[in-house]
């Protein structure tokens, strides 16, 4: 049985050898002195950690990116929690089809949706990217918010509600004061899933360009193509941090995995 | 379950009305684009589609590719889902986590640390000089290997979860009976195993099946033109030459299987459900 330990440990340590290794060597890279994307680094230094907050579009398109990740969320949060409400508590006309046409964003390719909105909303319309990009988003984060505040609805007991109604609550008192205070953790638990997915998003956002109007990761990839030095290392290393702390925080005070 | 019709619809239309409005009808638009030809409905663009050789080659190495990874990221999962439920329960969680942790991670961030291994100078290429392997770097950037290789790190970790959420289910006294009993490894799996954890390796192989199929990033970065994908076939067709017809019938390709791998996966999902008393 010993040996079979031993067989387990070396399988899993190759297996994530495979699946984070090539991250740290990219850390690695990014912490290097010499000015083109190398390993092992050319001596130690920050200077394209420095570097990265000194390139001007990376600064306008993290911030694009930030209103994204967080208002999309926030408006898809606003659509999908009532619908999650109705869906876990209501019998519903057509409730199959309501079901399918929320979670469509996640099985047709986001490349599709962007190019779709680019050619009937934007070009005809004359809908701002700003605005395209805003609603593509939104549209995407929208099945994950419906799913993880309805599972954790149906872990609230209906009779909380209903005894709230019976002590003279309206409808919408019950659900603001007796559900939502309940369901707290999953609404966050939905924000935090929302911001990480719209945040590393790529192919709804392809499409979605303009002028000075550029995601983090389309911009990241613009620069990959022009240019062969440390700074997009850098970059990536800062945002995995990033997104790591966030989950963890979340998972550390929220318990994030009961959710999804 | 409350049966007030018009509360419900309130509730729910709001959500329905904006995927509808800014999702399904420019899409389902987009996908008409193709049958629409001189005013009459045709297939002309599909048949003229697949008449062009690099599109019949972009077509099936998007399958192989989506195949493989699936094929491999099963094999090496199955064994490495293994080894995680044997551990004890602290340290399995802490191995689970380092599993999920890349999801987290941006997929340009994680892609792009392939071009410092796999390119002209990169760590692979410095081994295989420095050990007298080769003369000259060898090609491996903007292959199919790369490709392959992005892809599999990238959707690997999805495979390992649901195989380790399946088999935590898995009794492991069966399979020390079977082994008492005489049957060997191979009979093991096949006949305990597999069977018991099939719904996590069909969960686990739609994700990773699916997600190949209609990555961008991996072979943007790791293919450039030489290895293009669907999407990225997609994307040249539209920004080099306007071609809205060709990307019409992409979209309707990547949409037809990833929705027919989605329908799979909801009624393996179902017949699990009925299965449970």
């Amino acid at each position: 049985m010993k040996r079979n330990l031993w067989v387990a440990r070396i399988v899993i340590f190759l297996t994530l050898a495979f699946l984070i290794g090539p991250f740290l060597i990219i850390i690695a890279a990014a912490l290097s002195a010499g000015s083109s994307l190398a390993f092992p680094p050319q001596g130690f230094s920050l200077r394209w950690v420095i570097a990265v907050f000194e390139v001007k579009s990376f600064r306008a398109s993290f911030g694009l990116s930030m209103f994204l990740a967080v208002f999309g969320t926030v408006a898809s949060l606003i659509l999908g929690v009532p619908a999650a409400y109705a869906v876990t508590r209501y019998r519903i006309p057509f409730g199959e089809a309501v079901r399918m046409a929320v979670a469509a964003p996640i099985i047709v390719p986001g490349i599709i949706v962007g190019l779709a909105l680019l050619r009937y909303l934007v070009i005809p319309v004359g809908m701002t990217v700003t605005l395209a990009l805003f609603l593509a988003h939104t549209a995407l984060v929208l099945p994950y918010s419906v799913r993880v505040v309805s599972a954790s609805l149906e872990n609230l007991r209906p009779d909380i509600e209903e005894a709230a109604v019976l002590l003279g609550c309206s409808r919408f008192g019950a659900f603001a004061r007796a559900v939502l205070p309940n369901i707290r953790g999953g609404i966050l638990a939905a924000f935090i899933l929302g911001f990480v997915t719209s945040f590393n998003q790529v192919p709804v956002s392809l499409f979605l360009s303009g002028p000075g109007v550029r995601t983090l990761p389309i911009d990241m990839l613009a620069y990959i193509e022009m240019t062969y030095d440390p700074s997009v290392a850098a970059l990536s290393a800062l945002l995995a941090f990033l997104s790591i702390a966030i989950v963890f925080a979340a998972e550390r005070f929220l318990g994030l995995s009961r959710y999804v | 379950m409350l049966t007030n019709k018009t509360e419900a619809l309130a509730l729910v239309l709001p959500a329905a009305v904006f995927a509808v409005a800014v999702f399904l009808i420019p899409v389902c638009i987009l996908l008409s684009e193709a049958f629409r030809s001189d005013g009459s409905w045709s297939i002309a663009a599909y048949v003229e589609f697949f008449s062009k050789p690099l599109n019949q080659t972009v077509f099936f190495r998007t399958l192989k590719l989506g195949f493989l990874v699936t094929a491999v990221s099963a094999i090496v999962g199955y064994v490495a889902a293994f080894c995680i439920v044997g551990l004890d329960p602290t340290s399995r969680g802490r191995i689970f986590g380092l599993v999920v942790l890349p999801l987290m991670i941006s997929p340009v961030a994680r892609t792009y640390a392939w071009i410092v291994i796999l390119g002209r100078t990169g760590i692979v290429n410095k081994a295989l000089t420095g050990l007298g392997l080769t003369d000259a770097p060898v090609r491996i950037l903007f292959t199919e290997t790369a490709v392959f290789i992005g892809l599999l790190q990238l959707f690997m970790p999805l495979m390992i979860i649901s195989l380790v959420s399946a088999m935590e289910n898995l009794p492991r006294d069966a399979i020390s009976a079977a082994r008492v009993l005489g049957a060997s490894w191979p009979q093991v799996f096949i006949r305990i195993i597999l069977p018991l954890t099939r719904e996590g390796l069909v969960i686990g192989g739609t994700l990773v099946f699916t997600g190949s199929l209609t990555a961008y990033i991996t072979p943007a970065i790791l293919g450039g033109a030489k290895v293009l994908m669907l999407e990225t076939l997609l994307y040249q067709r539209v920004t080099v030459a306007n071609d809205f017809l060709s990307a019409s019938v992409i979209a309707m390709i990547l949409i037809v299987m990833s929705f027919s791998t989605y329908m799979l996966l909801k009624r393996v999902a179902a017949s699990k459900r009925g299965a449970q008393p």
